[in-house]
C-alpha cells in the first residue's frame, strides 16, 4: 500500500459563441455634449469583467480615456437585444457589436471634427480624447469640444450602433460529412497537465499541481484573462474529483440537496496552477480575441483521468473520480477482471430527472 | 436584544432564535453577508462577532446579545478602504462577488490574529469559503501581500507570478 504519483496530458478546441440563429449581440452608443460615452448593450456582466472588456473596446476604438466610457445595461428596455452572457461569446461576439458601433461614433467625430477645423476627415485622428491633424498635432480640439459643438452648433447627436452575427447553424452532408457553412466564429486551443498523487489503500487522489497552456487569441485585459484560466482550473478539478449531482445514488430520491453533498473545491484542495497564455490573434475577434471563458474547465478532468492511468495503471471512466471509484478500479484489475470501458455501457435519458443523459449499468467489460 | 453593529449601537427585534444572518440582511438591511447554503457550508455568510469570523445563517441572535458584530461594511468605507479591501481590488481577487464579502471579513481576522503569509497557513484558515469563479489563486496572493505588510495602489492591478505570455506573431487563426 503506498502514495504513487502520475501526470497526464489533455487538450481541448473550443468554439465561441453559438449558431443556432446567428447568436446576434447588438449595440448602440451615444455621445454626451461633454464627449462621454455611453455604450447600451444587452450584455450582463456575471463577474466575468465583460463591461470592462466591451469599455476598453469602445475606448480604444474611438480614442478616448477608458474612464469617459459608461456601460450601461442596466435594463431590457434600453438595452439593444443580446442572446446572453454564456458560450464564451461576451468578449468576442457582444465586443465585435460594440466595435462595429464604436467606429461609426468615431467616423461622426470626425465628421463634425472636419467641419469645426475646416480638414478633410481622412486627415484627421482620434487619440486620448483629442481630434488632430495627422502630421500636425499642435492643431487639434478635444472631443469633449467637438461633441458639444455637435450638440449646441450643428445639431447633431453623434451615435453609432452596431450589431454581430455568427454564421446559421451548418447542415451536414451524411454522406461526405462536408458542411454548407463555416465552423464557429473562433476556435480556441488548450492543454493542460496534470500532477497527481493517488493513495492505493484509500483511494484519495490529490493534484498536485496543473499546467495549462491556452490559445487566448488576445488578452484584451490580461488579468481578466488570469482569473478566468485559474477559475476554470479548479472548476475542472472540482468536475474531475467532486463535483457530482447524484453522489449517491442515480435516483432524483437521494441526490445531493446542499454544499454538503455538492463538493466544490476549497482552497484546501487547491493545486499550484502555472499558465501559459499563447496570443495568437483570431481574424474575426476585436482585435485579435478569442473567447475562453467555457474551455477554461474542460482539459483538466480528462488530464487528472490520465495521470491517475500514469499512477496506478487504471482508467477511472466516471466523473468524479472519487476513493469509491479509484478503489472500485484498482479492485478489478487486483482480481484480474477487465478495466471498466467506454464500449457497452448504457448511456440513458430520463426524462424524470431533467438532465440529458446519465450513465447507468456499470459494465465491467466481458 | 442590542446588538453593536459596525460600530453602532442597534436594537434587535427579531425573535431570538432568528438568525444573525436575518437579522442583519432583513431587519437591519446590511447585505453584505450573503445567503449561500444557509447550513454553514459555503462561508458567504461570515461577519465577525466580538473580532472572530463566525457563520452568521448558523447563529442565533440571541447567542451574541451585547456583542460586537463587524461585516465588509464596517472594515471601511469607499474613501478609506482597509488594507484587505485594497487588496482584493489590486491582486483581482474577486470576479462575481458573492464569496467576496464573507472572504474579506474572514482574512481581515486571519491577518489580524497574526496570520503569516504562507501559502498553506491562508488555505488552512480560509478552506471554508467557496469561490466558484477565481480558483483561489489571486484570494491567496491578496491576502499574502496584506500578511507581508505590501501596500496597494488600488488604480493598478498587480501581474501574478504563475503567469507566461506567449505571442505567435502574425499566426492567424
Amino acid at each position: 500500500m503506498a502514495v504513487h504519483r502520475g501526470k497526464g496530458l489533455a487538450t481541448v478546441e473550443y468554439p465561441t459563441g453559438m449558431n443556432q440563429n446567428g447568436d446576434p449581440s447588438q449595440a448602440w452608443i451615444k455621445v454626451k455634449p461633454d464627449g462621454r460615452v455611453d455604450v447600451f448593450s444587452g450584455t450582463a456582466d456575471i463577474g466575468n469583467g465583460s463591461k470592462t472588456v466591451q469599455s476598453q473596446i469602445v475606448a480604444e476604438t474611438i480614442g478616448v480615456p477608458y474612464d469617459w466610457v459608461t456601460y450601461d445595461n442596466s435594463n431590457t428596455d434600453s438595452s439593444p437585444m443580446c442572446t446572453g452572457t454564456f458560450a464564451s461569446r461576451a468578449t468576442f461576439v457582444a465586443g465585435n457589436a460594440v466595435l462595429k458601433a464604436a467606429r461609426q461614433v468615431r467616423e461622426r467625430i470626425l465628421a463634425v471634427a472636419s467641419r469645426e477645423l475646416e480638414i478633410d476627415p481622412a486627415d484627421l485622428e482620434v487619440a486620448d480624447g483629442a481630434v488632430s491633424v495627422k502630421g500636425t498635432p499642435a492643431k487639434s480640439m478635444g472631443v469633449d469640444e467637438v461633441a458639444g459643438a455637435a450638440t449646441f452648433v450643428h445639431g447633431e447627436l453623434l451615435t453609432g450602433d452596431g450589431a454581430h452575427l455568427n454564421p446559421g447553424a451548418a447542415i451536414i452532408d451524411p454522406t461526405t460529412g462536408e458542411v454548407d457553412k463555416p465552423p464557429h466564429a473562433a476556435i480556441s486551443y488548450a492543454a493542460c497537465t496534470a500532477e497527481v498523487e493517488v493513495d492505493d489503500e484509500t483511494g484519495d487522489v490529490r493534484v498536485l499541481s496543473l499546467t495549462q497552456a491556452y490559445d487566448i487569441g488576445r488578452a484584451m485585459n490580461p488579468t481578466l484573462v488570469e482569473g478566468q484560466i485559474d477559475g476554470g482550473a479548479v472548476m475542472g478539478l472540482g468536475f474531475g474529483l467532486l463535483e457530482d449531482c447524484y453522489p449517491y445514488y442515480p435516483t432524483a430520491e437521494h441526490r445531493g440537496d446542499g454544499m454538503n453533498t455538492y463538493h466544490v473545491p476549497t482552497m484546501a484542495e487547491l493545486p499550484e496552477i502555472k499558465n501559459v497564455l499563447m496570443e495568437n490573434p483570431s481574424s474575426g475577434g476585436p482585435y485579435g480575441a478569442k473567447g475562453i471563458g467555457e474551455m477554461s474547465n474542460n482539459a483538466q478532468p480528462a488530464a487528472i483521468a490520465n495521470a491517475i492511468h500514469d499512477a496506478v495503471g487504471v482508467w477511472v471512466t466516471e466523473f468524479p473520480i472519487t476513493p469509491e471509484r479509484v478503489l472500485a478500479a484498482l479492485d478489478a484489475k487486483r482480481e484480474g477482471r477487465s478495466e471498466p470501458r467506454r464500449e457497452g455501457r448504457v448511456v440513458a435519458f430520463d426524462e424524470e430527472l431533467s438532465i440529458n443523459s446519465f450513465t447507468s449499468a456499470k459494465t465491467w467489460g466481458a | 436584544m442590542e446588538l453593536t453593529v459596525n460600530s453602532v449601537a442597534r436594537t434587535v427585534q427579531s425573535p431570538p432564535l432568528t438568525s444573525l444572518l436575518t437579522v442583519l440582511r432583513e431587519e437591519l438591511d446590511i447585505t453584505s453577508p450573503k445567503a449561500g447554503c444557509e447550513s454553514g457550508g459555503c462561508g458567504a455568510c461570515t461577519v465577525l462577532v466580538d473580532g472572530q469570523p463566525r457563520r452568521s445563517c448558523l447563529t442565533a441572535v440571541c447567542a451574541v446579545d451585547g456583542a460586537e458584530v463587524t461585516t465588509v461594511e464596517g472594515l471601511g468605507t469607499p474613501e478609506d478602504l482597509s488594507r484587505v479591501q485594497q487588496a482584493f481590488i489590486h491582486h483581482y481577487a474577486a470576479q462575481c462577488g458573492f464569496c467576496t464579502d464573507g472572504l474579506i471579513v474572514a482574512a481581515t481576522a486571519y491577518v489580524g490574529g497574526g496570520g503569516s503569509d504562507d501559502t498553506g497557513d491562508i488555505g488552512e484558515a480560509l478552506a471554508g469559503h467557496y469561490c466558484r469563479c477565481t480558483g483561489y489563486v489571486k484570494i491567496l496572493e491578496a491576502v499574502a501581500a496584506v500578511a507581508r505588510g505590501d501596500t496597494f495602489d488600488t488604480a493598478s492591478t498587480a501581474s501574478s507570478a504563475n503567469n507566461t505570455y506567449v505571442t505567435i506573431a502574425g499566426a492567424e487563426s
